[in-house]
Formats: structure tokens, C-alpha cells, sequence
């Protein structure tokens, strides 16, 4: 009975030392340090549509290419060079004129100094049906750096010369498409 | 005039609801959850910042221990998990409550009508989140493998606050059958921030010709008061103008607690209460940023400069440049503005039995004749931006000896479906000390309980010689 009583009376007490001994246990907070989010995102780039003319001169002569400039100061940002880790180009280029044509891209650093280029070969189309070329130019380490430390972009579409191929002309049928999106892949850490 | 002075020390880690403390007779802070409680006491003062320190915190879906468990599984996969498992109907919360001082008095206008009075001042604070899903979804994957996924940019749903609340309340016990209880409430805020009525989407759709559409509807707005000395440098001068604001200097508003016990007879007692029936007008110090725009964007198009005059590939990317800009133009207005505080009644039935009686007839024994046991159900619930909060409890209450009260609990609420409380008020001496545990089942470790509670008490009583 003295016990009960004894119990009673410093049952709260009690309480307060399990308040105290409950505790946080096998946990490792520092887990957190090694949290890795990598999310892709897909974003659509350029858009590219011309048809005979746009590769003829005033007196409607063919002439060697073609070319446009976009500065791009996106991948200079602080953000994209610290978490973009790898980057594709995807490119996709339907012909249906019979004009073989070479897609060349030309990445720029601020001072004009060439840092990375690739070409993306187009046959002719000879019935004028749509041909589709499918490209994926790959950016991770070296090419990413130098990608990283472009600021202008330059397309130029040569024309080529091929056996099966004719001579443009303003009468010339079909066209030239190219669509083409970046997929950028982040790694962003603690 | 018998007074009770209450040396307290109320610590408590704790979901808002306090089924624990609701209806314990024996702690003069139970009448801030319901004025209509019936008051055995003639009065009481609080220790001022002591009296009653209250902190909460919770979230809906996990507990730290689904996250940070030392089990060797990869962490990685364990946030993932957590990110996916959670829905935007989950929440986080935290309150904290400090009493800066409380008061409570009996006042006897004649023999038969005496009122008790209660007033003091606390301060608050709450920040309340709903899980924004979407976001986190398209910032753990990217718009990647999510095509034609309609990222839902209404999920943000945040607001924080810390504010100062000057109370006065009238409590009175109309007949053996009831007692009603009226607070009124003058809110002073410091400072305030919500994000809570977005709407708007992002989604990525294809597009012809092999093309990807990105959609962007954003319809956002962030409001804030008293939030500009952040921007102050100056530590002693946001000190100065939080004294103030904390002395109704602030942005004000008013409210009301209303409660009732009733006991239709000494077995039964239904009791209930409203708290914080109010709102704070926003019109001092404020700021609100208005993100509201519609942007298609599929892509630049590129004109070759060298055969059609005019327009370059450069003059399409600037042009995307300035839309984008446009989209996420942040507009900022001053417009004042009110906000309804959140509501949150309670409400128990409960059944007295087990009179103590005593074996022989001593008319002049002191022995506590009143019933030794309560059982009942407590039901508590809050008002949130989107939904209710609720919380269901069955309880039983027993005075062990004199001066020594039990209260268990068994509560059922969006945290856990396992809460077991407890809670005891004990008398040795002079000193009466208190102490009310939820979520005991989780002691063990704490990180595996989504919402834990601990309050405790010191009261020193001082009784008149007389008795």
C-alpha cells in the first residue's frame, strides 16, 4: 500500500523524467549534406523554315550559304554553370528540296573566338519527298565547358553540291524545316 | 479573498490542438480555450513570460524518421519517396505562444452574482504551409518525361505571422446548469506574409511539327505587412519598432472567444467554444507583389538576314527575351487589406461518476465529496486556408488523492491515428505541478512522431488562513 501511495505521489515526476530521457535516436541528420536533386528540363529552341528563295541572290542565282547570329547569354548565367552538368541539342531537319545542304553550328565566346562547332549533313530530296534528319549533338565535360562559355550562336545552312542533286532555282519545289529543343540536365546539391 | 498564484512553466512541442488541457479544471490556462469553462478558483496571476510558453510543430505525411533514419538506405530514395508520397492536401504548421502576462480575478457584485474576470496579453506566431507537389515535382524532375503534365501553380499556399493579442474575458456562472464565458481580443499584428489565393499552371505540350508548346498562366500574389525593417540594417532600430507594434503599434484587428458549460445534470457536462472570431486590417507598412501574366512560347525562329531584309534571328530572340520579362514582371502595390484569423472550436461531452463517500458520517471531514472520475470526447477543430483541421479525442479524467489529477487521452487527428496524452496535476504542499505529454507512444523517438507535445507547470498556491 506504501508503495502504491509512493507510486501516486511521484507519478508525475515520472512524467517528467521520460520527457527527459525520450530522445532522437538512430538518426543521422548529416544525411542531408549528400541530397542530390537532378531534374531535366526540356525547353524548345530554334525554329528554321525556308523554302528555294531563301537561297537565291537578287539576280536569283544560288548562293553559297546562308547564316544568322543569336546571342545567347542564357548559358553564361551564374546558375546554369554551376548545377548544368549535361545538355543535348536534339535536332530534327526535314528536306524535300532536291538540295543536299550542310547545317553547321558555330558557338562563340564573347571575344569571337570559335569553342565548339558541329554540322549536321542533309541529303537531297530527289522526288521531293520529305526526307527526315535526325540529330542529337551530346554537350558533358569539355564540350559542356566550352558550351558554358558561349555567348553567340551561329547557324549557317551550305548549300552542297550533289550527283543526284539539281540547281535551285525560284521554281524550285519543296522546303527546308528544321525544328530542334535542348534538354538541359541539373544536379543541384547542398 | 483566496487567491491562487500560479508560478508556471508550460512548455509544450504541440499540435494547436490541446485536448489535454481543455476542460482540466485544475489549470487557470484552460479558460483561454474556453471563457464559458467553469472556474473552481478565485483567482490566479501568471508569472509574467512564464506562464504559459507554447511551442507546435507537425507535418501531414511523414516524420523525420522516414527521412533521416540511419538505416543505410540511400537518402536520395528516401526524399523521393517522401516527394511523391505527399499530397498537396498535406501541411506543415508551426505556433508558438507566449503569455507576457495573465491575470484572473473573481469580482462579487452581491452575495449571489460574482463574475470572474480574466485579462492578459500573449504573443504569437504561426507559420502554415500546404506541400506545394507540383513544384516540387517539376523541381526534382523538369518539364522531362512530364509532357502534357499541367504543373498546377495554385499548390503555393503559404502564410507566416507574429503578432501580439490583448485579452479580456468575462466568465459567469448563471445557475448550477451553466456557465457562459465571453473573450474579447484586440490583435496586434508585427508582421505578416500570405501567398494563398495563386492560381495558374505551367505545362509543356507538343506542338506541330515536332515542336514543344510551353504554356505559362500565372496569376500570383504575395501580401505582407510590417515585414520593410528586414530591409533595415540597423538591429537596435527593428528591436525599437517591434517593441512598439508589439504594444498595438501594429497593423489591429479585433475578435472574440465565446464559450459554454452546461450541465444538465451532475453526471453529464456538455461544454464548447469558439476562439478567435476575428480579423486584422492590413494597412500600415504594406507591400504586395502581383505576378500576373500568359506567355505561349515555342520557340525563336530564325530569319536569314542575307535574303529577306529586316528582321535577324536576333530581333525573334529579343523579342522572346522581353516576353519572358514581361511573364515574370513582379508589380508591387500598397493596397490594404484584412484577413480573417483562424478560427478554432472545441467542443467535449463528458460523464462524472464515482462519488467518494465516506464509510462513516463525519459532518465535519473536509473530504472531497465531488465525482473522482470523468469520461468523454473532445472535439477540436481549426479553420485553414483550404480545409479543417480536426482532431477527435476520448479522455478520461481521475483525481487519484486529493490534490493529484490524471487525464489520459486518446486522439485521432490528421497527424496520427496512435496519439496517446497524458497529463496530471499534482498538489505537495504549497506547490502544485503540472505536466501534459502528447504523442507518449513516440517518446521513445521523438524523430518517428509527426507532431510531439510536452507542457509542464510549477504553481505555488497560496491559501488563506482562514481555511
Amino acid at each position: 500500500m506504501k508503495t502504491r501511495s509512493f507510486f501516486k505521489k511521484h507519478i508525475s515526476l515520472l512524467f517528467v523524467l521520460g520527457a527527459c530521457f525520450s530522445c532522437i535516436k538512430d538518426t543521422d541528420f548529416e544525411q542531408s549534406d549528400t541530397l542530390v536533386i537532378t531534374p531535366i528540363m526540356e525547353v524548345n529552341l530554334v525554329e528554321v523554315q525556308e523554302t528555294a528563295d531563301s537561297f537565291l541572290d537578287a539576280s536569283e542565282a544560288e548562293v553559297l550559304m546562308i547564316s544568322d547570329l543569336i546571342v545567347l547569354d542564357i548559358f553564361s548565367s551564374n546558375f546554369i554553370n554551376d548545377n548544368l552538368i549535361k545538355t543535348e541539342l536534339v535536332f530534327e531537319v526535314t528536306n524535300s528540296l532536291n538540295k543536299a545542304f550542310q547545317i553547321k553550328m558555330d558557338f562563340y565566346d564573347p571575344s569571337n573566338v570559335l569553342q565548339y562547332s558541329f554540322f549536321i549533313d542533309i541529303d537531297n530530296s530527289l522526288t521531293n519527298t520529305p526526307l527526315v534528319t535526325n540529330h542529337t549533338e551530346v554537350f558533358e565535360a569539355m564540350s559542356l565547358a566550352a558550351l558554358k562559355s558561349s555567348t553567340q550562336l551561329d547557324i549557317s545552312i551550305i548549300l552542297v553540291s550533289s550527283s543526284t542533286g539539281s540547281v535551285l532555282t525560284a521554281d524550285s519545289i519543296g522546303n527546308i524545316n528544321l525544328t530542334s529543343k535542348g534538354i538541359f540536365y541539373f544536379e543541384l546539391k547542398e | 479573498m483566496r487567491w491562487l498564484v500560479f508560478f508556471g512553466v508550460f512548455i509544450s512541442l504541440h499540435a494547436q490542438n490541446k485536448q489535454l488541457l481543455y476542460g482540466f479544471t485544475e489549470v487557470p490556462q484552460q479558460i483561454l480555450l474556453n471563457p464559458g469553462a467553469q472556474v473552481d478558483y478565485r483567482g490566479y496571476i501568471g508569472v509574467p513570460l512564464l506562464s504559459h510558453i507554447h511551442f507546435n510543430a507537425g507535418s501531414t505525411g511523414f516524420s523525420a524518421f522516414d527521412v533521416f533514419a540511419d538505416d543505410g538506405k540511400d537518402f536520395n530514395q528516401k526524399i523521393r519517396d517522401v516527394v511523391y508520397k505527399l499530397d498537396s492536401k498535406d501541411f506543415f504548421g508551426f505556433n508558438q505562444q507566449l503569455d507576457i502576462f495573465s491575470v484572473g480575478l473573481s469580482v462579487k457584485k452581491s452575495y449571489e452574482k460574482t463574475f470572474f474576470i480574466s485579462f492578459g496579453m500573449y504573443q504569437e506566431s504561426d507559420i502554415f504551409s500546404y506541400y506545394p507537389k507540383d513544384y516540387a515535382i517539376l523541381a526534382y524532375e523538369g518539364n522531362y518525361n512530364n509532357l502534357n503534365k499541367r504543373f498546377d501553380l495554385g499548390q503555393l499556399n503559404v502564410s507566416a505571422e507574429v503578432l501580439s493579442v490583448f485579452h479580456v474575458g468575462v466568465n459567469k456562472k448563471i445557475n448550477s446548469k451553466w456557465t457562459l464565458g465571453l473573450r474579447g481580443k484586440v490583435y496586434s499584428s508585427i508582421a505578416q506574409a500570405s501567398s494563398t489565393d495563386n492560381t495558374g499552371s505551367f505545362i509543356t505540350v507538343p506542338g506541330t511539327n515536332n515542336n514543344l508548346n510551353h504554356i505559362f498562366d500565372l496569376d500570383m500574389k504575395l501580401q505582407t505587412s510590417g515585414v520593410s525593417f528586414l530591409e533595415d540594417p540597423s538591429a537596435n532600430k527593428g528591436l525599437d519598432i517591434l517593441k512598439k507594434r508589439l504594444l498595438f503599434g501594429g497593423n489591429l484587428g479585433v475578435g472574440i472567444d465565446v464559450g459554454f458549460t452546461h450541465q444538465p445534470s451532475p453526471e453529464w457536462t456538455v461544454d464548447a467554444s469558439l476562439q478567435d472570431v476575428g480579423f486584422i486590417n492590413y494597412s500600415k507598412d504594406v507591400k504586395n507583389y502581383i505576378l500576373d501574366g500568359y506567355l505561349q512560347y515555342d520557340g525563336v525562329q530564325s530569319v536569314f538576314p542575307q535574303v529577306t531584309s529586316g528582321q535577324t534571328a536576333q530581333d525573334y530572340w529579343d523579342e522572346v527575351e522581353d516576353d519572358f520579362e514581361e511573364l515574370f514582371k513582379i508589380d508591387s502595390t500598397t493596397t490594404s487589406y484584412t484577413k480573417w484569423r483562424p478560427i478554432k472550436l472545441n467542443s467535449s461531452v463528458s460523464y462524472n461518476f464515482g462519488r467518494k463517500v465516506d464509510k462513516e458520517c463525519n459532518c465535519l471531514s473536509k473530504s472531497d465529496t465531488t465525482f473522482q472520475n470523468r469520461v468523454g470526447a473532445h472535439l477540436f477543430a481549426m479553420k485553414r486556408p483550404n480545409h479543417l483541421q480536426w482532431a477527435l479525442s476520448a479522455f478520461y479524467y481521475r483525481k487519484i488523492v486529493k490534490g493529484l489529477q490524471l487525464k489520459t487521452s486518446y486522439t485521432v487527428d490528421a497527424y496520427s491515428f496512435k496519439n496517446v496524452g497524458l497529463g496530471a496535476s499534482a498538489a505537495l504542499g504549497s506547490v502544485q505541478f503540472y505536466v501534459m505529454a502528447d504523442n507518449l507512444l513516440s517518446y521513445q523517438n521523438l524523430a518517428k512522431s509527426q507532431s510531439v507535445s510536452l507542457q509542464l507547470g510549477f504553481n505555488y498556491i497560496f491559501k488563506n488562513n482562514e481555511n
